[in-house]
């Protein structure tokens, strides 16, 4: 329901995989096959050489260190600053609105009506279910879309569709009120409040 | 501040208008991410250990930079020691370290690569709203249908629900013969009325032994 970037995850998390896996790899050949250290040596032998080479010729005038040092630097602050980024995409798109609207009416003004108006309604009128361990209402803005989440926590033998359908005519109840549809996620869950309470043998 | 309230005006209907359009595309995406993992925890992780990495080398090379001391070791050491490898360090500790790091490597990469499924289901009765639930949730009423039908106490009826599958297993009390069929026509007919999706087969298995004072 977030706006979590799942496909840039599953790439970059792919890439640092790939990367550490290979150089495990390496280091465990390294250790056990007489060989690989043989081509370990002269191929990182020669890069190092080229590296050297490239530090050499990029001394400041008069001072023995390179400048090199400086961009490598950078380019680590601006790695690391990729990073804070990508930690902040991460679970974003709770939102607290659940209709902005120009009001058609003769007032000048748009109407704008908070999610707090559907979360508290309906928590309200799902709390007093005996069949229900626990209930919670979000609003998430999915792709510039207000959007409800209801996660309801049944007793144990409750049957799914039938506590759906009510819960839906709540919703088309609550979509009568405010006056739009909002689009709805019901998410149905077992946690440990369910699991370890009593069953509900009353329906 | 009229400004303003013009401004936000002409704002407004263009926010609104891709709404009842895009409604149905929206919910078939976030069905889809409620019935797969997400990856932000994994993400975080992974990047608090580049940025580990990262402000380590920032560090060495900044301070190598100014021609200070090095802090841990000299990046020009540690790069001869990595040129001669196999040497230095005994082969034993390295290929624990290569091992370490490829099983670290392999849990990203996996993470990354496999679908992730969760253990949930999508119910297709409802049309106006989407409905996600927890295979637990599913289990359990079906065990009360199979319970009833049965006519057994809750301890003798055990359902596992998986992806394509769902089996009941129920242990008879002792000397009352138990209806099979009555068993799976219950189950299956709950079944029908969630309009699963992807749909299960239903197996039932009766225990050969019975429940004695059940």
């Amino acid at each position: 329901m977030t706006s979590t970037p799942s496909l840039l995850n599953r790439i970059l998390i792919g890439i640092l995989g790939f990367k550490l896996l290979a150089v495990g790899i390496l280091l465990v050949l390294l250790a056990t096959v007489p060989p690989v250290g043989t081509w370990w040596h002269t191929w990182s032998g020669a890069a190092w050489s080229g590296l050297n080479q490239a530090f050499d010729s990029t001394r400041f005038p008069g001072r023995p260190e390179s400048w090199l040092w400086i961009i490598m630097a950078i380019a680590l602050v601006i790695l690391i600053g990729l990073m804070v980024a990508w930690i902040a995409q991460q679970g974003k798109g709770r939102s607290n609105l659940l209709v902005a609207d120009l009001d058609p009416g003769t007032v000048p003004g748009d109407v704008r009506i908070s999610g707090g108006v559907a979360e508290q309604a309906l928590k309200h009128a799902l709390a007093e279910r005996p069949d229900l361990a626990g209930a919670t209402v979000a609003t998430y803005d999915v792709h510039g879309t207000p959007a409800l989440k209801i996660r309801l926590q049944p007793r144990q033998g409750v049957a799914p569709h039938l506590l759906a359908a009510e819960v839906a005519a709540l919703v088309s109840a609550l979509d009568a009120v405010v006056g739009k549809p909002t689009p709805v996620l019901i998410h149905i869950g077992a946690g440990a409040r369910t699991r370890f309470s009593r069953a509900e043998r009353v329906r | 501040m009229s400004h303003k309230l013009v401004d936000e005006h002409l704002a407004g209907p263009g926010e609104a208008a891709p709404a009842p359009a895009g409604r149905q595309l929206d919910i078939r995406r976030v069905v889809r991410r409620e019935t797969h993992s997400s990856r932000a925890g994994v993400s975080v992780v992974a990047a608090v250990l580049v940025m580990g990495l990262a402000g380590y080398g920032l560090l060495e090379s900044a301070v190598h930079a100014i021609g200070q001391p090095a802090w841990l070791i000299e990046p020009q050491l540690a790069a001869e020691r990595i040129v001669a490898l196999p040497a230095g360090l005994p082969p034993l500790l390295l290929g624990a370290g290569g091992a370490v790091v490829a099983m670290v490597g392999l849990f990203f990469l996996l993470n990354a690569v496999l679908p992730g499924r969760r253990a949930r289901h999508v119910l297709n009765g409802a049309d106006s709203t989407a409905v996600v639930v927890d295979d637990e949730v599913i289990a359990s009423a079906l065990a009360r249908s199979a319970r009833l039908a049965a006519n057994v106490t809750p301890e003798q009826v055990m359902v596992v629900v998986s992806q394509r599958q769902v089996i009941v297993n129920v242990r008879p009390t002792s000397g009352i013969p138990l209806a099979e069929q009555a068993v799976l026509a219950a189950v299956e007919d709950e079944l029908r009325e969630m309009s699963l999706d992807p749909l299960p087969e239903v197996r039932v298995n009766v225990s050969s032994a019975g429940v004695i004072g059940a």
